[in-house]
C-alpha cells in the first residue's frame, strides 16, 4: 500500500512551493509551461494509480484523457451545458468508460493487458477521427473555460489558470491517496502482488480492477478537460496511443508506484522537452536514450533512485555495524509479476 | 453498385498483398517472442530502416541491389542491437524490455531524420515489375503480384525449414519449452541469435518491398508497429501458425472493411483484437497448448 515517507512529504512540499513560486513570478511563457506540467502530472498520476499499484500497464490513458476533453467540449459547446455541469457529466462519463475497459481487460495480464488497452484506446481514437460530430482531423474549437467571475476569479488569465490547474492536481493527488488507503485500494495492491491469493480470500478481483480503472480514467478525464480548456481546442491526436506511451515514459522516468515520482517525472519531462527543443529538433532521440538509460540502470526512475539512496543513507547512520542491504524496490516486484 | 466477380478478385488480391507484407514483419517478431519471451517493439523501426536503405541503394545501384542489401543492412543493425542491448535485457522482465525497445523506437525515429531528413523518399518500381498483368479477368499491378508471390515463397520456405529440417525442429522445441530444450543440449541462446538475425532480415526485406508501394517517411516504423502487434496478438504470441492466420485476418479485415464499411473500417480491426483478447486471451493459435 501507499505510505507517505518524510522524503515524499518533503518532495511534495518542494514541488508545491515551486509551482506556487513559478505561478507568481513566471512570465506568460513560464506560466504556459507550468500549466502544461500540471496537466501532464494529473495524467501520469492517473496512470501511476493503475500501473504502479494495480500492475495494469495501460496504453489507453491518452484516449481516456481525450474522452474527457471531447466529452467536455461537446457538452459545453453543442449541448449548451454550463461548463461546471459539463465537467461533472464528462467526468462521470469517462469514469464509466474506464470502469468498462477495466472490467473487460481484468482477465488479461502482462503484454496481453497492454495490447488490450491499446486496442480500446485506438478504437476510441479511430472512432473520434472518423465519426461525424467530432470535427475529424480538425478537432473542436471554441471550448470555454469555466466562468468563475462570481468568485472574482478570471480563468482567462494564464496565472489564474495555472493556479486552477494546481488546485486540480492537488485534488487529484488527494483522491488517489484516499483511494489507495481505502479498502478497495488496499485490495488493489494485494491483487497486484498475488491475484490468486486475493481470489482465494474472497475478493472479486475484476470488480477491484474495474473500480481502480474507473477512478484512474476519471482523473485522466480531469487532465483532458484541463487540456481542452487550456488550449480552448481539442484535436484527435491527443487520443493516439503515442500519447499514452509518452505518459508511460514519464511514469517510468519519475518512478513507478511512488505517486510523487511521476509528478517529478512530469516536471523533468516538460522542462527538458522545451530546453532540448530550443537547441535541436531531435527531442525524441534524447528522450529515447534517457528512457533506455533509466530502465537499464535498474533503479525505479529518478525518484525511486533518490529514495533508495536516502534509505541506504539512513540505515547506515542508524546501524553502522550492519552491512547495508537495499530493499527490493516496488519496480522490481512489478517486473517479476508482469 | 453491384460488386461483380472482378471486384472481389481485385480486393482479394489487395488483401493478400497486405497480408503478405504483414506476414514478413510479424513472423520475425513472433518467433523472437516465442523463443525468448522478448518483446521487441523496435521491430517496426528495423522495417523503417530497411525501407530507407532500400531507397538509398536503389538510387545508386538499382532496385535489385537494394532488394539484397536492405535485409543485410538491417541484419547488421540488428546485430549491433543484440550485442549492445538485447542480450543484457534478456534477464529482465517484459515491462523493462517493452520500455527499452520503446525508447529504441524514439531513438531510431530521430536517427532516420538525422541521416535521411524529413522529406519522404520515393522508390521506383523496377522495369521488370512495372505495369500491369491480367489475372483471372482483372488487371493487377505486377509489383503487387510480386509482393504476394514473394510472401508466399517466404512462407513456404519457412514452413519447410521449420517442419522438415533439424534447425526447424530445434526452434520448435525451443518455442515449446526452452528449458527442456536446453536440457536436451540445444544451445537456445545461439538459436535465438540466429532467429533474431533472420527476423531482422525479414523486417528489412519487408521494408524494401513496401518502399515502392508506400512513401518512405521517418515515422513509418512507428505506424507499422501497431498493425504488427495486432497480427501477432490475434494469432497468438510466439505461434508460427498464428502469424500466418493473423496476417491473413488482418489483411482481409482491413481491405474488405475499407470497401464494404468505410465508416467502420478503422475501428473494425481494433474491435476484432479486443474481442479476441476477451474471448481467447492467448490468441487464436497459442504457441503452447
Amino acid at each position: 500500500m501507499f505510505r507517505h515517507t518524510p522524503l515524499r512529504y518533503a518532495t511534495l512540499i518542494l514541488l508545491f512551493s515551486g509551482a506556487v513560486f513559478q505561478a507568481f513570478t513566471g512570465d506568460y511563457y513560464g506560466l504556459e509551461i507550468l500549466s502544461e506540467i500540471l496537466i501532464l502530472a494529473i495524467l501520469v498520476l492517473a496512470l501511476d494509480l493503475v500501473a504502479g499499484f494495480g500492475g495494469m500497464i495501460s496504453l489507453c490513458h491518452g484516449a481516456l484523457m481525450g474522452a474527457g476533453a471531447y466529452g467536455f467540449a461537446l457538452l459545453a459547446t453543442q449541448a449548451g451545458l454550463s461548463p461546471a455541469v459539463a465537467i461533472i457529466v464528462a467526468l462521470i462519463l469517462v469514469g464509466f468508460i474506464g470502469c468498462i475497459i477495466g472490467a473487460i481487460c481484468a482477465r488479461s495480464h502482462g503484454i496481453y493487458f497492454i495490447m488490450a488497452t491499446l486496442a480500446f484506446g485506438q478504437m476510441g481514437y479511430s472512432y473520434v477521427f472518423d465519426a461525424p460530430g467530432f470535427g475529424g482531423d480538425d478537432g473542436l474549437t471554441g471550448i470555454p473555460r469555466p466562468d468563475m467571475s462570481a468568485l472574482n476569479i478570471d480563468l482567462g488569465d494564464s496565472q489564474t489558470f495555472a493556479l486552477y490547474c494546481l488546485a486540480a492536481l492537488c485534488a487529484a493527488y488527494g483522491l488517489v491517496v484516499l483511494f489507495l488507503n481505502s479498502g478497495v485500494g488496499r485490495s488493489l495492491v494485494g491483487v497486484m502482488h498475488n491475484e490468486v491469493r486475493m481470489r482465494a480470500l474472497g475478493s472479486e478481483v475484476w470488480k477491484i480492477k474495474a473500480i481502480a480503472f474507473g477512478i484512474s480514467g476519471m482523473i485522466a478525464g480531469v487532465a483532458g478537460i484541463l487540456l481542452a480548456q487550456h488550449s480552448m481546442y481539442v484535436s484527435p491526436s491527443i487520443m493516439n496511443w503515442t500519447v499514452s506511451g509518452e505518459a508511460l515514459v514519464v511514469v517510468i522516468l519519475g518512478g513507478l508506484g511512488t505517486l510523487v515520482g511521476p509528478i517529478v517525472g512530469a516536471v523533468v519531462f516538460v522542462v527538458l522537452k522545451h530546453q532540448v527543443s530550443a537547441l535541436t529538433s531531435y527531442w525524441h532521440l534524447v528522450v529515447g536514450c534517457l528512457l533506455i538509460a533509466v530502465v537499464m540502470s535498474g533503479s525505479n526512475g529518478i525518484f525511486g533512485w533518490v529514495e533508495t539512496q536516502w534509505t541506504r543513507h539512513l540505515k547506515q547512520r542508524q546501524s553502522p555495524r550492519l552491512a547495508p542491504r537495499s530493499e527490493p524496490t516496488s519496480h522490481q516486484e512489478t517486473v517479476k509479476d508482469a | 453498385m453491384a460488386p461483380d466477380f472482378g471486384f472481389w478478385t481485385l480486393q482479394t488480391l489487395n488483401a493478400l498483398q497486405l497480408s503478405m507484407l504483414m506476414f514478413l514483419l510479424s513472423i520475425g517478431l513472433t518467433v523472437i517472442f516465442g523463443l525468448m519471451h522478448f518483446v521487441n517493439l523496435a521491430h517496426g523501426a528495423l522495417y523503417g530502416i530497411g525501407a530507407y536503405v532500400a531507397a538509398t541503394v536503389a538510387g545508386v545501384a538499382g532496385y535489385w541491389a537494394s532488394f539484397i542489401l536492405a535485409p543485410l543492412a538491417v541484419t547488421a543493425v540488428g546485430l549491433v542491437l543484440y550485442t549492445g542491448l538485447i542480450r543484457r535485457m534478456r534477464k529482465s522482465g517484459p515491462m523493462a524490455q517493452v520500455l527499452v525497445t520503446f525508447g529504441l523506437i524514439f531513438a531510431f525515429l530521430d536517427v532516420t531524420r538525422i541521416v535521411w531528413g524529413d522529406i519522404p523518399l520515393a522508390l521506383e518500381v523496377p522495369d521488370l515489375l512495372s505495369g500491369r498483368t491480367s489475372l483471372v479477368g482483372v488487371e493487377y499491378p505486377t509489383y503487387r503480384l510480386f509482393i504476394i508471390i514473394l510472401g508466399l515463397t517466404v512462407l513456404a520456405a519457412l514452413a519447410l525449414i521449420l517442419n522438415r529440417t533439424q534447425i526447424g525442429a530445434m526452434i520448435r522445441a525451443g518455442v515449446d519449452n526452452d528449458a527442456m530444450a536446453s536440457c536436451l543440449g540445444i544451445n537456445v541462446e545461439k538459436l535465438f541469435f540466429v532467429v533474431f538475425c533472420i527476423g531482422c532480415g525479414l523486417a528489412g526485406l519487408a521494408g524494401a518491398v513496401a518502399a515502392p508501394v508506400l512513401s518512405v517517411t521517418p515515422d513509418m516504423g512507428l505506424h507499422i508497429l501497431v498493425p504488427t502487434l495486432i497480427v501477432i496478438v490475434i494469432g497468438g504470441l510466439g505461434s508460427l501458425k498464428g502469424a500466418i492466420w493473423g496476417s491473413l485476418i488482418f489483411g482481409f479485415v482491413q481491405t474488405f472493411g475499407a470497401v464494404l464499411a468505410p465508416q467502420l473500417s478503422s475501428m473494425l480491426i481494433y474491435g476484432l483484437l479486443a474481442a479476441v483478447l476477451v474471448i481467447r486471451p492467448e490468441g487464436l493459435f497459442p504457441a503452447r497448448g
